[in-house]
C-alpha cells in the first residue's frame, strides 16, 4: 500500500528481557486481539505457539501427500516399464517382481516426503523472503544473537503507532521502537 | 622381465658381431622398441604401433588367386558379399597332412575346420591346425627377397640363381646342397629328382627337428625296412602307449584321438570301453586320459618294455627278444607289468603298443615286435612303406655339417626349417653357415637363419599357394590357396622347381603336371576340379605291407641319475612361435601360457627345495639354460621335462623372447633326452603367465567321475552330488515351452583337453589377444576353457579335464544384478550378452558361479594390427573397452541357420548347427542342438543316466549338462583312493 | 515440541551439556568468531595438503578414464577391487552424522546438539566421497547414466531387480536428504551470522542463503514441525541405506556375500565407523578451534560407549557369520569362512577383527573412555579395521565355486592413488565447512540453556 510520504511504518518493535517475558506479553498481545504480529527469538520458545494462539502447522500434511505420490510413482514406474514398455526375461523371474520393487518404492517415498517437508515449510514461511520491514531496525538484527522482539506490524487492522507503543510498554517492553523505512 | 630381456639378448649375441646382423636388427625392430620391451606394457604397444604402419599393406593385399580355385559350395566363384565361401585345402606339417575347409569372407580367409573326408583330420582339427590361419596374417612375416640385409626383388634372386645354375650344371653340382625340411609332396619329389638328375653330385638333405626318424629306424631294426606304422585306435581294446602322447603332440593326433575316443564311447550301461596303460615321464593329454598311468622316466621306458615282453612271453605269446644288449629293469612297476602283460594276452588282435618319437629305435623295434606277436598287424596297426618320401635325417644333417666344415660346400640352399635355432647345438650351424660362400634361406620369417644367410626368400603361407600332400594314411590332395600371397612370398613347388630347372614355373601347372599320371589323360579337367572341389583327389597312399620280423641289435639298457626330456611344444618344434592364440593357449596339463618351464615332480622341487617360478639352471656337460622351475603331479621323480620352440630371438614381436631355448642343451647324441643333468637353484623367480592357480577340486561335484565296473552296478559318480533340498522357486518360473529351445551337453569321457575347442573359440568370435602381463593378471579372455583338477595321490595324481564356458542358465544369476539389463534371456534359452547396453559394472562377473564371464579391461581390439583384423569373423562384433563378453553358443551361426531355414521353409535340423568348439572337436566331446526336440542328440544325451549339471544345487538351471567321466582301470590293479574318486590333491 | 520441553527429564541434566558459563552472546560469539577471524596458517597448511590429495584423486581419476579399468588390479574371478570397497566405506562413515541428528533428536538426546552440525557436514562429505566410485568404476564411465530411469532412443529401461540399481537410489536420496537436513538446521545460523556481518560481501552472501530468516514463531512453528519430520523420515532411511548397500553382496550367489545377516551387521558397522570418523574430527577440531567448552569431554565420552556397543554388535556378527556358515552344512559357505580367516587373505582378516573388536574393548574403562589420546588412536583403528570389513568381503570373490577360476587380487598404485585421493577430497569440503560455516548448531545449543526455558528463575 503506497502511500505519499517517502517514509512508512512497518511495525512496532518492543524487545523483552527473556524468553519469559516474551512469552507473557505474547499472551496479553493475543487477547488484545491482534493478529498481525510475531515474536522474533534467537531459538524456538516452548509454548509460543499456545501464547500466540496459532494452528498446528500444516507442513505435515504436505509431506505425507508428497510422500504418498514419490512412492506410488515409484512402483508405477518399475511395474510399467518391466511388464508394459519394455519386458525382457531376467533370471527366469517374473516380469512384475514386486519384491524387487519395494526398496526403490520405499526411497522415492522418503524423497517425497522430505522433499515436501523443506519446500512446504519454506512456503509456508513465505521464505525465502529477503526483504522485511524488521530489517530497518538497527537492534532487530539482534534477534538471531541473544534478544527477544514482540513485533506488532502496521498491516494489522488495530494498528496505531502511539497505542500499540504504549501497549508494549506498559507489556515491560524494555525498548520500544517504530520500524520506518522507504 | 630383465631375465627375460637377457635371455633374449644372449641368444641374439650368438648372431651378433656382423654387420648384416645389426642391419637386421634395425629392420626388425624399430627406433624406441628395445626401450619397450622392458615395461609391462611392451607386447600391447607394440602392436599399437604396427597396427598404423601396417593399415595399408593390409587392405591393398586382400585380392583373390588368379588362378581357377574351386569353392567347397557349389556356388559360382565370385564373391557374394556377406555370404561366406568354403575351400577345401590341405595344411603340411612334416610327413603329415591335414585337410581343412577354410571359410572366407570376401576372399579372407576367416576360419578353419576339418575335412571330414580328409584321413588325417576326419572333420576336426588341432590347436596348431586351427591356429595356422593367423600366421597368414603375422604381420612380422617377411615381405621381400633380402640379399645381405638389403631388400631386392625376386627378379634378382632368379637372376643370380640361374648363373649358379649354369656353372654348376658344368660341374655336376659339386658344391651345391640343399637342406630341405621332410616332405610328402608327390610335386615336390618330382622336382627333387629332377633337381638330382640335374646336378648328380648335389646333396640333398632333409631334417626337421621334430621328426619320427627314431619310429622309421626302430622299424627297419626289427624288419629292415622303412615302415610307417599306422594305428587305428578304434580297433584297439587294450592300449599301451610308451611315452607317447598319440592324443596330443604326436603325429596324427587328431585321427589317433578320433578313433581312441570311437572306442571309448560309452552310450549306455552295456556299452565296453577301450582300456588305457601309459608309460611316460611326464604328464601329457594322453596321459590325463590314462586309466592306468606309471610315471617312468624316458631313460627306462625301454628297460620296462624288455620287462613286459618277457613276461608277455612267459604267458605263452611268444615274443621274438631283441639280441645285444638288454637289461630288463623287473623292478619298475612289477604289478602293473604283470597286470598289463595279462590284459595284452588277454586282447590279442585287438590291442596295440605304441611308443612315442622321443623313445630310441629300439624301443621301437621291441613294439614293433610285441604288436606282431601279438597280432596286431593288420588290425589296429598296418605298416606303410615310405621309403620313397622325403624323410628327415639326424646322421645326413651331421654328414652335411661336416661337409660344410671341410668347404666341400659352396652353395647351401635351406628351403624352409630354422636349422640355426634347432640343429643340435654341437654343430654350431650358424657359425658353419659363415663359410658358405652363399646360402640361401626360405622362410616365412626373417629368423634366426635368415639372420645368418646371405639371401632371405620370403615363404608363401600354405593358405596363399599351390601344393599336394600324398600322405601315407592314404590320402592324396592338393593345397590350393585360397588368398593370394598377402606379402611377396612364394611356395616351395616354385623355389623347388626353380632350382631344379632354372627357370621359373607356375606352382599350379607344375602340380597339375603331377597329377596327369594320377588322374589320366581322360577327363582330367573334371577329376582335378572333382579333387580341388572335395580337397581329396583319386588314389590312395603307399600300400600296407606286411612285414616280417628280422630284429637287429638292441640297446636297451637303462640310462640312470637325473634325466632331462625334450617336449614338442604347443609351437610344434618353435615354427609356430609367433602366433599368438597358440602362445596365449593354456598347456593342456600345466595350464602355462605364454613361455614354458623345466617341469619337475613334486618329490623332487621337495629334494632341492624349488617352489614354482624358482629360476633354475639346467646343466648338461657344460651346456647351460637358465629356466624356472614348475612342479607338475605326474611327472616323474628322476626326469625334467623342457618343451622346445621357445625363447625365439626372431620370430617376431610375439614370440621373441617368449620362454627359453631348450635346443641350446639339444645335441646330436642326446636329441630327445640327456642323462646326468646337474639341477641348480638360482635366486630370483620368474612369472609364469599360469591360467589356474588352483588344481584340486576341494572335492566339490564338479568333474564327476566313476570307473566302468562302478558304472554298470549302479550310475552314480564321484564325488557325489551335494545334498541339497529340492530345488524350489519362490517364483512362478518363466517356461520356455516355445520354438527352438537350444541347449549343449559335454561328454567328460571323451573330451581329452587338447584345447581345439579353445583355439577355435577364439578364431571364430574374434576373442582377443591379451599378452603374458593381463594373463598374468588373471584378465585371458578365452570364452572357452578348458579346467583341469588333480585327484588321488599328489606323486600319482589322476587328472580331470572339463571344457567350461558359459552354461546358459535358465535362472541366471549374472542377468537379475546388472543395472542396465545388458544381460537377459531369449525366448529360445541362450542367456545373451547385449555389447552395446553394456556399462561395465561388472557385477555379471562377480555373480556368475562358473565364472565364465570376461571383462575388456582394455581396448584390446584397438591395439590389433590392420593385417591381423583381416582374420576376424565379420559375423561377430568386436568389443570395446569396458565391456563384459562371454560364450554365446555360436549365436551367429544359430542365427545363419534359422535365416537358411526360414528361407528354405523348414525347422532348423538336428545337427545343422555346429559350435566352433563342436566343429573343432576331435574326440566329439560336444553336442549342441534343440532340447525342445525330443528327438534331437542333445535331448537323448540329456536323459542319459550319466548326465548332471554343474552346481546344480544353486538352481541355476544351466543349459550345459555334463556327461561323467568313466575310467575303465584294471580290476587287478584298482586301488582304494581310485574306485571312490574324491576331491583329492592340488 | 522443542527440546526445551524435556529439560526436566532429559537423561544426563546433572552434568551441564556445555561449559564455561555460557551465555547466548557468547555462544553467537565464540561459534560466529570462527568464520569470521583471519584465515589462519594451520587452516591454509591442512588446505594445501588435503587439496593437493584431492588433485591426486582427480589424477587418478583422468588416467583411469583414458586407460580403462585396467589400470587397477582386478581380474576374473576379482572383478570388484578397491572402488567398491572404498564406496561401501565411504557410505558407512556417512551415516552417523543422520543418525546423530535424527535418531538421537527423536530420542531427546540434547547432548547432540554440540556435535550434529559437524556430524551431519562430515555425512555429506563422506556421502560425496562415496558416490565417486560407483560413477568411476564402470567399465564405460560415459554411459553411466543409463543406470537412471531416463527415457531414452534405444527405448530400454534399468533393471529395477539388481541391487547395483537399488544402491543408486538409496545413496542419491539419502545424500539428498542429508542435505536439506543439513541445510534447514543451518538456516538460523546463517541469519546469527548475517546479523553479524559487518563487511557488505558478507552481509549480501549471507542475507541470500540465509533466506530472510526472521526468527518469528510463525516461521518456527512450521521450521520445527518440518525439522522432527525430516528426523522422523530420516530415521528409517538412515537405518534402510547401508541395508541397500549390504543387499549388493547380500543378494548375490557367492559364499561369503550370500548372507541374510547382512543389513544389520553393515548398519551397525556404518554407524560404529561414522562415530570412530565423528570423533578423529571432533578431537582434532575442537583442540585447533578451541570448542572444548561446547564438545565436552562428556559428549566424546558418550560417543566412545556407541563405539562401544556397535563395535561388539559387529563383533557378534563375525563370529554369527562363522555360526551359520558351520550350522547351514554348505560345503561351499564353510570353505568360504575358513578361508577367511586362513586363506591367502587372512592377514587382512585378522587386521579387522583386531580393530573392530578389540580395540574397542579400551571402552570399557572410563579412564581410558575419558582419554583423548586413547580414543583419538582408538577411533583411527576403528576406521582402519572397517576399511579392511569391507576388503575381506570383496575378496571373499577370490575363491567361490569353481576352484579352477581361483585367483588372488593385488591392488595397483592407482588402487592406492585413489583411496588416498578421496580422503583428500573429504578433508577438502570438511575444511571449507570448518572455515566458512558455523561448526556447532548455535540456535540449538543456545535451546539447551538453560535460560531458553521460558520458565527458567522460577517465573510463575
Amino acid at each position: 500500500m503506497a502511500t505519499a510520504t517517502k517514509e512508512r511504518i512497518y511495525s512496532v518493535l518492543a524487545e523483552f528481557g527473556s524468553a519469559g517475558e516474551l512469552l507473557h506479553a505474547a499472551e496479553k498481545v493475543r487477547d488484545a486481539g491482534y493478529k498481525k504480529f510475531d515474536c522474533h527469538s534467537p531459538f524456538p520458545i516452548h509454548g509460543m505457539d499456545r501464547a500466540m494462539g496459532l494452528k498446528r502447522s500444516k507442513v505435515g500434511y504436505i509431506a505425507g501427500i508428497c510422500g504418498l505420490c514419490g512412492g506410488a510413482f515409484a512402483m508405477w514406474l518399475q511395474g510399467w516399464t518391466s511388464t508394459v514398455d519394455y519386458p525382457l526375461v531376467i533370471s527366469g523371474k517374473p516380469l512384475f517382481s514386486w519384491q524387487a520393487y519395494i526398496i526403490v518404492t520405499f526411497g522415492l517415498t522418503i524423497l517425497g516426503a522430505a522433499l515436501g517437508a523443506v519446500i512446504g515449510m519454506l512456503v509456508l514461511n513465505r521464505l525465502p523472503q529477503w526483504f522485511h520491514g524488521n530489517f530497518y531496525s538497527e537492534s532487530f538484527k539482534r534477534f538471531s544473537d541473544d534478544a527477544f522482539f514482540m513485533s506488532i506490524e502496521a498491516d494489522d487492522p488495530k494498528f496505531d503507532v502511539d497505542r500499540v507503543s504504549e501497549f508494549l510498554k506498559s507489556l515491560g517492553g524494555r525498548t520500544v521502537e517504530v520500524v520506518k523505512g522507504a | 622381465m630383465e631375465l627375460k630381456d637377457k635371455e633374449y639378448w644372449r641368444s641374439l649375441e650368438q648372431l651378433a658381431g656382423t654387420d648384416e646382423f645389426r642391419h637386421y636388427l634395425e629392420r626388425e625392430f624399430p627406433k624406441g622398441t628395445v626401450e619397450l620391451a622392458g615395461n609391462s606394457w611392451s607386447r600391447r604397444s607394440f602392436l599399437t604401433t604396427m597396427g598404423a604402419s601396417l593399415a595399408l599393406a593390409g587392405l591393398t593385399s586382400c585380392r583373390r588367386p588368379v588362378e581357377k580355385i574351386v569353392p567347397y559350395v557349389t556356388r559360382p566363384e565370385e564373391i557374394d558379399p556377406g555370404v561366406p565361401n568354403y575351400y577345401a585345402t590341405t595344411m603340411p606339417l612334416g610327413l603329415s597332412a591335414y585337410g581343412v575347409i577354410v571359410t572366407t569372407h570376401e576372399g579372407r580367409p576367416t576360419f578353419i575346420q576339418g575335412n571330414p573326408l580328409h584321413p588325417s583330420s576326419k572333420g576336426a582339427v588341432s590347436p596348431i591346425v586351427q591356429a595356422s590361419l593367423l600366421d597368414l596374417y603375422d604381420p612380422d612375416r617377411s615381405r621381400s627377397v633380402l640379399h645381405h640385409g638389403k631388400e631386392t626383388a625376386w627378379d634378382d634372386f632368379v637372376a643370380w640363381w640361374k648363373e649358379q645354375y649354369d656353372r654348376y650344371k658344368q660341374s655336376g653340382g659339386e658344391g651345391l646342397a640343399v637342406l630341405s625340411e621332410s616332405f610328402n609332396s608327390p610335386t615336390l619329389s618330382r622336382l627333387k629328382r629332377r633337381f638330382h638328375e640335374t646336378f648328380p653330385k648335389a646333396q640333398w638333405v632333409a631334417w626337421e627337428p621334430v621328426s619320427d626318424e627314431n619310429i622309421y629306424k626302430g622299424i627297419e631294426l626289427a624288419t629292415g625296412r622303412v615302415l610307417q606304422p599306422v594305428y587305428d585306435f578304434s580297433r584297439a581294446q587294450v592300449i599301451l602307449a610308451l611315452d607317447c602322447d598319440f592324443l596330443g603332440t604326436e603325429s596324427e593326433a587328431i585321427a589317433n584321438t578320433v578313433g581312441f575316443t570311437e572306442a571309448r564311447r560309452v552310450r549306455s550301461r552295456s556299452d565296453a570301453m577301450n582300456r588305457l596303460y601309459v608309460v611316460e615321464p611326464s604328464m601329457t593329454v594322453t596321459g590325463m586320459m590314462a586309466d592306468h598311468r606309471v610315471a617312468v622316466d624316458r631313460g627306462r621306458v625301454g628297460s620296462l618294455l624288455l620287462a613286459l615282453a618277457r613276461v608277455v612271453t612267459a604267458r605263452g605269446v611268444p615274443i621274438e627278444f631283441a639280441r645285444g644288449v638288454n637289461r630288463p629293469n623287473t623292478e619298475l612297476a612289477s604289478d602293473f607289468v604283470q597286470v598289463l602283460s595279462g590284459d595284452l594276452g588277454m586282447h590279442r588282435g585287438e590291442c596295440l603298443v605304441v611308443a612315442g618319437r622321443a623313445q630310441p629305435p629300439a624301443v621301437h623295434a621291441m613294439a614293433c615286435a610285441m604288436n606282431a606277436a601279438l597280432g596286431n598287424v593288420g588290425r589296429a596297426v598296418t605298416y606303410h612303406d615310405i621309403a620313397s618320401l622325403v624323410l628327415s635325417s639326424d646322421t645326413d644333417l651331421a654328414a652335411l655339417a661336416a661337409n660344410v666344415e671341410k668347404n666341400a660346400v659352396q652353395t647351401l640352399i635351406i628351403a624352409g626349417g630354422n636349422p640355426v635355432f634347432s640343429a643340435p647345438r654341437d654343430m654350431s650351424l650358424s657359425t658353419l653357415l659363415e663359410a658358405v660362400n652363399d646360402t640361401v634361406h626360405l622362410s616365412s620369417h626373417v629368423d634366426e637363419t635368415s639372420l645368418s644367410c646371405s639371401w632371405h626368400l620370403p615363404r608363401a603361407h600354405y593358405l596363399e599357394s599351390w601344393g599336394d600332400a600324398q600322405s601315407w594314411n592314404g590320402a592324396n590332395s592338393v593345397v590350393q590357396p585360397v588368398i593370394t600371397p598377402l606379402m611377396e612370398g612364394r611356395g616351395d613347388v616354385e623355389l623347388y622347381a626353380l632350382l631344379a630347372g632354372g627357370e621359373e614355373v607356375s606352382a599350379h601347372d607344375a602340380v597339375r603336371e603331377t597329377a596327369q599320371p594320377l588322374l589320366g589323360r581322360a577327363g582330367f579337367e573334371s577329376k582335378w576340379r572333382a579333387g580341388l572341389h572335395d580337397g581329396i583327389m583319386p588314389g590312395s597312399g603307399p600300400a600296407a605291407v606286411v612285414p616280417g620280423l628280422s630284429m637287429g641289435e638292441l640297446d636297451l639298457a637303462d640310462a640312470d641319475g637325473l634325466i632331462l626330456s625334450f617336449d614338442c611344444s604347443k609351437h610344434f618344434d618353435g615354427r609356430f612361435a609367433n602366433n599368438g592364440w597358440l602362445q596365449e593357449l593354456p598347456d593342456p596339463v600345466t595350464k602355462l601360457a605364454w613361455g614354458n618351464a623345466a617341469l619337475i615332480s613334486p618329490k623332487l622341487a621337495e629334494e632341492y627345495d624349488l617352489e614354482n617360478e624358482d629360476m633354475v639352471e639346467l646343466d648338461i656337460d657344460g651346456r647351460t639354460l637358465e629356466i624356472p622351475a614348475w612342479i607338475s603331479p605326474g611327472q616323474a621323480d628322476s626326469s625334467i621335462s623342457v618343451a622346445l620352440g621357445y625363447g625365439r630371438a626372431a620370430a617376431g614381436r610375439v614370440g621373441n623372447g617368449v620362454g627359453f631355448n631348450a635346443y641350446k642343451l639339444r645335441t646330436s647324441d642326446n636329441m630327445w633326452f640327456a642323462t646326468g643333468v646337474k639341477l641348480r637353484k638360482l635366486g630370483p623367480k620368474y612369472s609364469l603367465a599360469c591360467t589356474q592357480d588352483h588344481g584340486s577340486m576341494e572335492g566339490r561335484p564338479i568333474v564327476r567321475e566313476n570307473t566302468l565296473a562302478g558304472y554298470k552296478e549302479k550310475a552314480e559318480f564321484y564325488p557325489r552330488e551335494i545334498e541339497h533340498p529340492p530345488p524350489v522357486s519362490l517364483w512362478d518360473e518363466h517356461k520356455y515351452d516355445k520354438g527352438y529351445q537350444w541347449g549343449m551337453a559335454i561328454d567328460l569321457n571323451a573330451c581329452t583337453g587338447c584345447n581345439a575347442c579353445v583355439v577355435a573359440c577364439q578364431a571364430e568370435n574374434n576373442i582377443p589377444i591379451v599378452g603374458k602381463e593381463q594373463v598374468c593378471n588373471g584378465r585371458e579372455m578365452h570364452w572357452m576353457r578348458i579346467d583341469r583338477y588333480y585327484a588321488g595321490d599328489i606323486h600319482d595324481p589322476r587328472v580331470l579335464v572339463q571344457p567350461m564356458n558359459c552354461q546358459h542358465c535358465e535362472m541366471a544369476p549374472c542377468e537379475q544384478v546388472c543395472p542396465v539389463a545388458a544381460t537377459s534371456h531369449d525366448p529360445e534359452g541362450l542367456n545373451v550378452m547385449v555389447y552395446n547396453r553394456c556399462i561395465g559394472t561388472r557385477y555379471c562377473s562377480n555373480n556368475c558361479p562358473y565364472k565364465v564371464r570376461r571383462f575388456n579391461f582394455f581396448n584390446y581390439m584397438n591395439e590389433l594390427p590392420e593385417l591381423i583384423k583381416m582374420a576376424q569373423n565379420p559375423e561377430v562384433t568386436v568389443r570395446f573397452r569396458g565391456v563384459m563378453e562371454k560364450c554365446t553358443y555360436c549365436i551367429q551361426r544359430i542365427s545363419l541357420a534359422k535365416i537358411k531355414a526360414k528361407n528354405e521353409g523348414r525347422t532348423v535340423t538336428d545337427g545343422e548347427i555346429r559350435t566352433a568348439c563342436q566343429a573343432a572337436c576331435p574326440a566329439q566331446a560336444i553336442v549342441f542342438g534343440n532340447i525342445g526336440d525330443a528327438n534331437s542328440r542333445v535331448s537323448q544325451l540329456r536323459q542319459n543316466d550319466r548326465r548332471y549339471r554343474v552346481l546344480e544345487e544353486l538352481n541355476t538351471r544351466p543349459r550345459t549338462i555334463y556327461l561323467a567321466k568313466l575310467r575303465n582301470p584294471n580290476p587287478a590293479l584298482v586301488k582304494d583312493t581310485d574306485a571312490k574318486a574324491e576331491g583329492g590333491h592340488g | 515440541m522443542s527440546v526445551a520441553e524435556t529439560t526436566e527429564h532429559a537423561p544426563g541434566y546433572e552434568s551441564p551439556l556445555i561449559t564455561g558459563e555460557q551465555t547466548f552472546g557468547s555462544i553467537s560469539r565464540k561459534i560466529g568468531e570462527i568464520t569470521e577471524r583471519k584465515t589462519t596458517m594451520t587452516w591454509l597448511l591442512a588446505f594445501g595438503a588435503a587439496g593437493s590429495l584431492a588433485l591426486v584423486l582427480l589424477g587418478s581419476i583422468g588416467y583411469l578414464f583414458y586407460e580403462g579399468t585396467g589400470i587397477w588390479g582386478l581380474n576374473v574371478p576379482v572383478a570388484w577391487g578397491w572402488a567398491i570397497v572404498n564406496f561401501v566405506f565411504w557410505v558407512g562413515i556417512g551415516h552417523a552424522g543422520t543418525l546423530i541428528s535424527a535418531v538421537l533428536f527423536l530420542f531427546r538426546q540434547r547432548w547432540r546438539t554440540s556435535i550434529n552440525r559437524f556430524a551431519e557436514s562430515m555425512t555429506l562429505f563422506a556421502v560425496i566421497c562415496a558416490l565417486v566410485f560407483p560413477g568411476i568404476h564402470v567399465g564405460r564411465v560415459w554411459l553411466v547414466y543409463w543406470i537412471f530411469p531416463l527415457p531414452n532412443q534405444m527405448g530400454m529401461w534399468p533393471n529395477f531387480r539388481s541391487p547395483l540399481l537399488w544402491d543408486v537410489f538409496a545413496v542419491s536420496i539419502y545424500f539428498t536428504c542429508s542435505l536439506m537436513f543439513w541445510y534447514v538446521g543451518l538456516i538460523p545460523d546463517l541469519a546469527t551470522l548475517r546479523d553479524r556481518a559487518v563487511t557488505k560481501v558478507r552481509k549480501f552472501v549471507l542475507g541470500l542463503f540465509s533466506f530472510g530468516w526472521r526468527g518469528g514463531n510463525r516461521q518456527w512453528k512450521n521450521y520445527e514441525l518440518a525439522y522432527l519430520i525430516l528426523a522422523g523420515i530420516s530415521t528409517p532411511l538412515v537405518l534402510s541405506v547401508h541395508s541397500v548397500v549390504s543387499t549388493d553382496f547380500a543378494t548375490s550367489i557367492i559364499p561369503g556375500w550370500h548372507t541374510t545377516i547382512f543389513p544389520p551387521y553393515f548398519v551397525a558397522g556404518a554407524i560404529f565407523s561414522g562415530f570412530a570418523m565423528v570423533m578423529t574430527l571432533a578431537v582434532i577440531s575442537r583442540k585447533l578451534l578451541g570448542l572444548q567448552d561446547f564438545i565436552t569431554l562428556n559428549h566424546l565420552e558418550k560417543m566412545n560407549k556407541i563405539m562401544l556397543v556397535t563395535g561388539m554388535m559387529v563383533g557378534y556378527a563375525y563370529s554369527c557369520e562363522f555360526f551359520i556358515a558351520w550350522y547351514s552344512g554348505s560345503i561351499y559357505e564353510s570353505f568360504a569362512f575358513i578361508n577367511r580367516a586362513f586363506g591367502p587373505y587372512a592377514w587382512a582378516y585378522w587386521i579387522m577383527v583386531t580393530c573392530n573388536v578389540l580395540v574397542p574393548q579400551v571402552f570399557w574403562i572410563k579412564r581410558w573412555r575419558r582419554s583423548i589420546a586413547v580414543m583419538f588412536v582408538a577411533s583411527i583403528l576403528i576406521n582402519v579395521g572397517m576399511w579392511f570389513e569391507r576388503f575381506v568381503i570383496v575378496v571373499s570373490l577370490a575363491r567361490d565355486f569353481l576352484p579352477s577360476s581361483w585367483d588372488y587380487y593385488k591392488p595397483t598404485f592407482w588402487d592406492v592413488s585413489t583411496l588416498v585421493g578421496s580422503f583428500g577430497l573429504f578433508f577438502t569440503l570438511f575444511l571449507l565447512f570448518a572455515r566458512f560455516v558455523p561448526m556447532i548448531a548455535m540456535s540449538e545449543v543456545k535451546g539447551v540453556l538453560p535460560e531458553a526455558d521460558p520458565h527458567h528463575g522460577g517465573k510463575p
